[in-house]
């Protein structure tokens, strides 16, 4: 492949990864749910893209639904944990994303089954050259994530974000307030699961082809591992993390084409990324860029008359 | 035909039974689920491999191998990664994704040793025909070891001091702790002992599908919903929801191929009694 292009490629993952990273830091970063199924919201985005592109509909609206899908689906799932120990949660969601991948596999009539399908390029009439496709592919990502960056760091430093962040320390406590803690919960697994949705759709879109194979539980572990690496609590950090962990994981790939080892990369790049998560949680669990306070301004101030800008 | 789809709902359970034994009294005294279970039972099924790959290699050393390896894999991995991680007091969530991570460790670290090509045992089982009925020798023994598992276990639960404890730790540590009980002795043994089950719940998987990295994972949801179902730490309900899901599994997969959808769903089954336990019984079964 030109190298320019497995560049601006890896750039789209990177892009792709990140989106996903900022939606599980709503979910556990700032309200302390654990989804272990992310793959299954990005799946069901990704599907019912490609699904609904086929029959000619604008490719915003094909993407929304794809979103809008992925929020009931998100709801309607965690639903039955949320009110319960976070354990259950996770074992919910883990599960949730093998079924959806399952149906997705077994029902050929859907979307080809094992066999996949083809999503038609919403660039096609354009005629571009495959660096060209890369890079517009590449600028409607990158705007995406802009667009979620600033709405996430909008929404997570106001006072509905700092409701957020007092579930995730004490959601008793915030119960005992008079808040709907559930009620919270939900929300933020309908915007988390919108958002993969999302990250799906636009997938589809850049890859042309999607199947089964592509949704593996992996994909959750690597959100995880770059939530993890760049910081809970910290948009900007969820950017970082994913930056790092894909530029290391197609480092290795490349590596593996000039390095001769005698063992698997494949195998090794694995065991590695498991010590690695093993080892930040039991030694740098804050990861790489810290909370920060919350950005609202106080009741008091305002009651006082003082500018909001200061 | 109902006789056959019966035996199979045993043999279903059977292994369950063995696979989440450990899970649920691990999840009951540590408090939160071991995900590199579903791995355990694939390292059960490849020690075994190093006795099985020869057509005379004889399936009990093979048990007993898987069961004091994986038995070992696992107190190792609790001394090093989970305890310490306990110790920090680490998150629950954090614990969980250590599991996953730990799994992918084992997972690649047996997929380098043995690769990832689809490998099977060498052994052919006898099969007896008793009437209608199609057993094969392999289900006689794991049927059989899922029963000694069990009764062992309920001896060993309910007469012995260390049953006991682990009995007072999963109700209350820190009342347990003040008895004088060791509680890192007896969470360390309990980790050996359930995961040498589920190292034997590998080798009896093997014996009936066939030996990949991937076959521990393929188990992990009914081990899951199993082990909700009974209500976490409780073995005696795990007994009773291995035996729903053995029977739900079975025949729902003739009921499912009989609507004409794809016996890939069979997983489906434990994904939907583990939603529906999760609305009406959180708590499982028993209580």
């Amino acid at each position: 492949m030109d190298p320019m292009v497995f560049l601006l490629d890896t750039l789209v993952f990177v892009g792709i990864f990140m989106i996903l990273t900022l939606s599980l830091n709503l979910e556990y970063g700032f309200t302390g749910l654990g989804n272990f199924g992310k793959v299954a919201f990005f799946m069901v985005g990704a599907y019912i893209y490609a699904i609904t592109i086929q029959f000619g509909l604008p490719f915003y609206i094909s993407l929304v639904l794809g979103a809008v899908v992925a929020a009931i689906l998100g709801a309607l799932v965690s639903l039955p944990a949320l009110r319960l120990r976070e354990d259950y949660l996770a074992i919910t969601t883990i599960a949730f994303g093998e079924i959806v991948r399952i149906i997705f596999k077994a029902e050929q009539a859907i979307a080809g089954g094992v066999w996949g399908i083809a999503v038609p390029s919403i660039f096609q009439d354009l005629n571009l050259s495959i660096r060209m496709s890369v890079i517009v592919n590449l600028l409607l990502i990158y705007c995406m994530v802009a667009v979620i960056f600033i709405i996430l760091q909008m929404l997570t430093n106001s006072p509905y974000g700092r409701v957020l962040r007092s579930i995730r320390e004490d959601d008793e406590a915030v119960a005992a307030l008079g808040k709907n803690v559930i009620y919270y919960k939900v929300q933020v697994f309908m915007i988390g699961s919108a958002i993969a949705g999302i990250a799906g759709g636009l997938y589809a879109q850049y890859l042309r082809f999607i199947e089964p194979n592509m949704f593996l539980p992996l994909v959750t572990f690597f959100v995880w591992i770059m939530l993890i690496l760049g910081g809970t609590g910290n948009n900007k950090g969820a950017l970082v993390g994913a930056l790092l962990i894909e530029f290391i994981s197609r480092g290795s790939r490349i590596a593996k084409d000039y390095v001769a080892l005698p063992v698997d990369p494949h195998n090794v790049q694995f065991v590695l990324f498991g010590i690695l998560i093993i080892i930040l949680i039991m030694y740098w669990p804050n990861g790489l860029l810290r909370e920060k306070q919350i950005q609202t301004v106080p009741e008091r101030r305002i009651a006082h008359g003082d500018s909001v800008s200061k | 035909m109902t006789g056959q789809i019966l035996v199979n709902s045993l043999v279903t359970a059977s292994l369950y039974l063995l696979a989440a034994t450990g899970l649920t009294l691990t999840f009951g005294l540590s408090r939160f689920p071991n995900f590199a279970y579903a791995e355990f039972v694939t390292a059960g099924a490849f020690i075994g491999f190093l006795i099985l790959q020869n057509p005379d290699g004889n399936i009990l050393t093979a048990l007993l191998l898987s069961f004091f390896g994986v038995g070992l894999i696992s107190m190792l991995s609790y001394s090093v990664v989970f305890r310490p991680l306990v110790a920090r007091s680490t998150n629950l969530i954090y614990l969980m994704i250590s599991s996953i991570a730990l799994g992918y460790v084992l997972r690649h670290t047996i997929g380098e040793i043995w690769g990832w090509r689809t490998q099977s045992y060498q052994q052919l089982w006898q099969v007896y025909q008793i009437g209608d009925l199609r057993i094969t020798f392999l289900w006689i023994i794991m049927f059989v070891t899922a029963l000694c598992a069990g009764i062992i276990l309920h001896l060993f639960l309910t007469r012995s001091r260390l049953g006991k404890a682990i009995r007072a730790i999963a109700n209350n540590p820190d009342l347990a702790a003040v008895t004088g009980i060791n509680k890192q002795k007896i969470i360390l043994l309990t980790w050996f002992f359930g995961a040498g089950l589920a190292g034997t719940a590998g080798v009896f998987r093997a014996a009936a599908t066939r030996v990949v990295p991937m076959l521990g994972w393929d188990i992990l949801l009914p081990m899951f919903a199993v082990t909700v179902l009974g209500g976490i730490g409780n073995f005696y309900g795990l007994i009773v929801a291995a035996l729903i899901l053995g029977f739900a599994e079975n025949f729902g997969v003739v009921f499912l191929t009989g609507i004409g959808l794809s016996n890939e769903y069979r997983m489906a089954i434990a994904f939907v009694i583990l939603i529906v336990i999760l609305v009406f019984r959180p708590k499982g079964l028993a209580r």
